[in-house]
């Protein structure tokens, strides 16, 4: 037979011996290898032959984690994820199949574009059908069991709040990472860790069974907001209605607790819905609160007072000629709307006269006046750390001139965010002391970090003149609060232009504590250019400030100081025995 | 002598016991594993629902809609100072 012939014997052709040679050599090759591989080093071969097996056979999946939940103080859902497919395919596979039309009707895609982009991709492993589907839709596409067509789970991020609260949560990316507002700041806390599985496929991919988890997944933290969402909302209502009144562009209101510092609401106009990426306008993303600063106007004339009650050189009483109704300072002449004539320094506040101001503020000086901006935390950012946030400025020059320092104290050369000036009002409702502002939800007898800025003498000063500029002489009478007691300070400024100050264009600010007995919650408002003869501080911020303090008042569970019957009688009520 | 005898079908035994251990922690394995795939689809459908049914709670609840319903069905509206009483805690 043939292999007799293999046997060397005299005579035979030498071209065969060669070949027969070479092929005897790889045979020992092969051998050799084996016996190297699983014989002499078996510990190496071993592992070279897993890695090899491996290679063809194990694949690794993602496995994807949960995004932590944002809430209100109460446990309301602010921003939630849920589950959704992504539907995907290999489109080296789909282009051969039959039932494209089967799955554009179920994607409601039409078959003409559906083949289009498999075109663009036919040279590629991997297109995405349709992405953050819900779980219904995609599994009725994958219950089709179209080759080629995959799933993957993903999560789809909601706002259950809309647009009350958007600009304060801000938006994911449809990645799921953290793009703007809270959503960015604690992208670490919130963020899940994704997971890693490896799992042993078939000949066509798909996976037979799990072998085992490399990584595993660590679903994201949830965040608890001190914003309390009936707040949001209420302050969003207001505000809202307020832009329809008023006929404003912008606005923007803020209210915090002055004893915790922290943030019960935040609201701004215009606004947006986080939940329809299709159309928004980017402008509508920013949280004016912290974003926006501007000069704040008269809102700083309680910090002046401050600044002259600490000289000793003033008290409330002290009196100050106002007339004739305007004072001359450099080239410029400061009016007041009429003559006041010889009032004390509570009225020129009450009043917002600039004939006072200005002159307290040649009395004692200009670094009095910037000492307290400094120590209210103008000019500083805020400690809640939001993205985006403005500090403000503090004017800081060699020389002052004289109308630079008597503009300084009725608040014009600095700039403050509606947060800086919640956050200085609240220093008068917690008496004198500074409490780092926080926009998560202290813990229950969590004592925060306090600083005294002033002492508490002034600071009962100053709120007895706050609630002065709501009464019968003051300029703040719309802010009044039915049952309650409040004090506060208007703001009228002129908006800055490309040229200077615009004329006919106004912010009108009103901040505002309540309640005046027992001083707790601050609330800043800002309605950025009303229209009409309403432009002014009292007369289109003061009103929205009292809308929204009479809910917190009422929401917080505020007594009311004025009742008509004692509590006594109603003892049966309650369900007493 | 006697023991060598006797220490090859005790081996032998040992080795056929092993088998069939493996045999058995295998399927286990198995079940176990479909279990965990199984339990692992149902956390994600819950999940889902949870997070479905705590979207529909909030937009039910939302205080948009409560104030409406409020307001419009149950004809209710914040009392007057006139009516208010309040209950100290304590008090009684």
């Amino acid at each position: 037979m043939a292999r007799n012939r293999v046997v060397p014997v005299p005579g035979m052709p030498w071209r065969l011996v060669i070949v027969i040679g070479l092929l005897m050599v790889l045979a020992a090759l092969v051998v050799g290898r084996l016996v190297l591989i699983q014989v002499v080093d078996q510990e190496r071969g071993a592992a070279f032959l897993r890695e090899q097996g491996a290679m063809r056979a194990v694949r690794s999946a993602e496995i994807p984690a949960y995004r932590g939940m944002v809430t209100d103080r109460r446990g309301e859902p602010l921003a939630i994820s849920t589950p959704v497919i992504t539907l995907w395919a290999d489109p080296q596979i789909l282009r051969d199949s039959n039932r494209l039309g089967v799955l554009a009707d179920a994607l409601s895609q039409s078959e003409e574009q559906l083949q289009q982009r498999l075109d663009l991709y036919s040279d590629k492993r991997f297109m995405y059908l349709a992405r953050h589907q819900t779980p219904d839709l995609a599994r009725r596409v994958l219950g089709l069991k179209i080759s080629g067509v995959g799933g993957k789970r993903e999560y789809r991020r909601f706002y259950p709040a809309g647009e009350v609260a958007s600009q304060i949560i801000g938006l994911t990316n449809v990645d799921g990472k953290g793009i703007a507002g809270l959503e960015k700041a604690y992208e670490e806390v919130l963020h899940g860790r994704v997971g890693q599985k490896r799992y042993i496929k078939d000949l066509h991919g798909d996976a037979i069974r799990d072998v085992g988890v490399v990584r595993e997944a660590r679903p994201g933290q949830a965040v608890e907001l001190a914003i309390d969402l009936r707040l949001q909302y209420l302050q969003h209502r207001e505000l809202q209605r307020a832009m329809v009144e008023t006929g404003a562009e912008a606005g923007a209101a803020v209210t915090v607790d002055a004893w915790t510092g922290e943030i019960l609401a935040m609201t701004n106009h215009p606004v947006f819905n986080p939940n329809s990426r299709s159309a928004f306008d980017y402008a509508a993303t920013r949280n004016r609160v912290v974003t926006d600063a501007f000069e704040p106007g008269s809102t700083m004339k309680p910090l002046t007072l401050v600044a002259a009650l600490e000289t000793g050189a003033f008290t409330l009483d002290s009196i100050i000629d106002t007339s004739p109704g305007r004072i001359r300072v450099g080239r410029k002449v400061l009016p007041d709307p009429l003559n006041y004539g010889a009032i004390t320094v509570s009225r020129v506040i009450e009043k917002s006269s600039q004939v006072g101001v200005t002159k307290m503020a040649q009395a004692i000086g200009h670094e009095p006046v910037l000492s307290v901006y400094r120590r209210f935390g103008l000019g500083e950012p805020s400690s809640i750390g939001f993205p985006g946030e403005r500090s403000g400025s503090l004017p800081n020059r060699e020389r002052w001139s004289e109308i630079e320092k008597v503009t300084l104290a009725f608040g014009y050369g600095l700039t403050t965010t509606p947060l800086q000036l919640a956050q200085a009002y609240a220093i008068f409702a917690n008496e004198g002391r500074r409490v780092p502002l926080t926009l998560l939800k202290r813990a229950d007898g969590e004592q925060p970090p306090v600083e005294r800025v002033i002492s508490e003498e002034v600071a009962q000063q100053v709120l007895t003149v706050l609630h002065r500029v709501t009464g019968s002489e003051g300029t703040a009478k719309k802010a009044r609060v039915p049952g309650f007691s409040v004090g506060g300070k208007t703001g009228t400024v002129h908006k800055v232009g490309p040229s200077g100050y615009l004329p006919d264009q106004y912010l009108a600010l009103f901040v505002g504590v309540a309640p005046i007995d027992n001083p707790r919650y601050v609330t800043a408002v800002v309605i950025d250019r009303p229209q009409g003869d309403s432009y002014g501080g009292g007369a289109a911020a003061a009103p929205v400030y009292a809308r929204i303090t009479d809910g917190v008042l009422r929401l917080r569970n505020q007594r009311p100081e004025i009742e008509a019957e004692t509590p006594a009688q109603l003892a049966s009520f309650g369900g007493g025995q | 002598m006697m023991s060598l005898r006797w220490t090859m079908p005790l081996l032998i035994m040992a080795v056929l016991m092993s088998c069939f251990a493996i045999i058995h922690s295998t399927h286990a394995s198995r079940a176990y594993y479909a279990d965990l795939q199984r339990l692992e689809g149902t956390h994600w459908y819950l999940q889902e629902d949870y997070s479905r049914l705590m979207l529909e709670r909030s937009t039910l609840a939302s205080p948009h809609r409560i104030a409406k319903m409020a307001q419009e069905d149950l004809i209710m509206r914040a009392p007057d100072l006139a009516a208010y009483r309040t209950i100290v805690e304590g008090a009684y």
